[in-house]
């Protein structure tokens, strides 16, 4: 536990003291919060596009901004494995276990944070709109909705971080955070769209985990299972998986 | 008491043997060098002793532990500052240190106990709350170096401990490395004649992943039947070349 803890220690220091994760990871999605719920004003009452809600805007938003955390796991990741500083650890009594847990954990907790920071904003919105469309009931299930995808970005960051190196690795997980906004209708009405559309939205975590989010900050608890165990189901594989990677890929280092 | 010792110790990538049947034993508190020019193999042989890379053959024992076998043991016995500065960046020296001394598991107490005798060792006062990444080569040197050194192992392992660093610098890593003698077992490798005779009490002569000599610099002297370090390195190198082992 000892050395989960520091090396936890380590990872959440590391990423606390890079700006760069402020920006991708609280700046970018709270003013993509700010600008969508300015063009919401413009959006006539009769077109009837409810997306851009902050009901449901807020839910869409959370789940964009825990996309970065994936990044930022990667670069972590992909950083550590092309410099000493692993060998280092490698010679230590560290075993893969306390570096997947190590590695996962602190940006766990932060992508809670963010989370709370992220609704945290969207209910200071609706009170400064003027309106009474979410409660801190339906806020903090919400928050517990998007645990299970926020585990699911955090495994793909450490799997993508052990197979790819940090120039590789950002670009593929750019290629992520694009294709979770666009497939998890966090901008667009998927369910609206349906067809192949749709299909795509219903075989990824992304829009399941938005839809859990959309309902419970609704309080429409009856649906909401089906989404939550879809996204758990991702989170729960990818992070076996990520975690048999990281071991092989370790056991090959050492080879 | 015998703290490194390896027996035909071979490591083979695919065609080329990095190194090939390597026979070393070294004492408890012995400062021994291995030197040899880029590619002779001294990094791997680093690799193999400290659990790092797997031989492909032979045998290799940390204080009486085999590495194959028993890896968690021998891991918890050695330190190892890589040739390349691994130390992490956005860490302060001090909390680098600490992550260094808490993955061994040490307590809170014990592990700022040892921070003060690393920051005393390397004089590392003024950097302590300094960020490694705005840290000098020679300053991230000693920091690397201080990591491996805080666990308090019983074989520290250094791979070119001053390589890229000013004459100054070195001259200071010198002087801390000198003052391990004795203390600890340290093995490092180099491919400074200066650096390997100013510290080493024995120096292994290794080229084409072989060892061709082993002694202190007089029986290496001797040996060769030059004078100096260097002349008695290039006599050695050159007769393994052609085949004959010296």
């Amino acid at each position: 536990m000892n050395r989960i803890l520091a090396f936890s220690s380590r990872n959440i220091k590391e990423l606390l003291r890079d700006p760069l994760s402020y920006i991708f990871c609280l700046g970018f999605p709270l003013v993509m919060l700010v600008i969508m719920s300015i063009v919401n004003q413009s959006i006539p009452a009769e077109a009837n596009m409810t997306i851009f809600n902050i009901e449901n805007l807020s839910a869409g938003i959370a789940m964009f901004g825990l996309s970065f955390v994936m990044l930022f796991t990667c670069l972590t990741v992909s950083k550590d494995r092309s410099g000493a500083f692993l060998t280092r650890l490698y010679a230590s009594p560290m075993r893969s276990a306390d570096f997947i847990a190590g590695y996962m954990l602190p940006v766990l907790v932060l992508a809670l944070i963010q989370l709370v920071i992220s609704f945290a904003a969207s209910l200071l919105a609706t009170v400064i709109l003027g309106e009474n469309t979410m409660n801190i009931g339906g806020v903090l299930l919400a928050i517990v909705m998007l645990l299970p995808v926020a585990i699911f970005f955090i495994a793909a960051g450490l799997l993508f971080g052990s197979l790819f190196n940090e120039k590789s690795a950002p670009g593929l997980c750019s290629i992520i955070i694009s294709l979770a906004t666009i497939l998890g209708g966090v901008f667009f009405d998927a369910e609206s769209a349906g067809g192949i559309m749709l299909d795509v939205c219903n075989a990824l975590p992304f829009f399941h985990a938005v839809k859990a989010a959309r309902l419970a900050v609704a309080l429409q608890l009856e649906d909401i299972g089906v989404h939550l165990l879809i996204t758990l189901a991702y989170a729960v594989v990818f992070s076996v998986l990520a975690s048999v990677v990281f071991r092989s890929k370790m056991r090959a280092d050492l080879a | 008491m015998t703290a490194v010792q390896a027996k035909g110790l071979t490591k083979k990538y695919k065609a080329k043997t990095a190194v090939d049947s390597l026979d070393l034993t070294v004492e408890e508190g012995e400062l021994f060098a291995l030197l040899g020019v880029n590619g002779a193999g001294k990094t791997t042989t680093i690799r193999m002793l400290t659990c790092l890379s797997k031989p492909t053959a032979g045998e290799a024992y940390i204080c009486g532990h085999k590495t194959a076998s028993e890896s968690a043991e021998v891991k918890a016995l050695v330190g190892i500052s890589p040739q390349d500065t691994a130390v992490a960046e956005n860490l302060t020296v001090k909390e680098n240190l600490t992550l260094a001394a808490r993955i061994y598991g040490f307590s809170r107490e014990k592990t700022e106990q040892r921070i003060r005798e690393m920051t005393e060792l390397f004089n590392l006062g003024e950097v302590l709350d300094s960020r490694a990444k705005t840290l000098s080569g020679g300053w991230k040197r000693k920091v690397s170096i201080a990591m491996a050194l805080i666990s308090e192992p019983k074989v520290l392992f250094l791979d070119e401990p001053t390589l890229g660093l000013d004459v100054l610098a070195r001259r200071e890593l010198w002087c801390a490395i000198e003052s391990l003698k004795g203390k600890i077992t340290v093995i490092l490798t180099t491919h400074y004649m200066e650096e390997a005779e100013q510290l080493s009490d024995r120096i292994a002569i290794m080229t084409g992943g072989k060892i061709h000599a082993i002694g202190t610099l007089q029986e290496l002297e001797q040996i060769s039947g030059e004078t100096g370090l260097e002349n008695a390195f290039v006599k050695i190198a050159e007769s393994s070349m052609g085949g004959a082992s010296v």
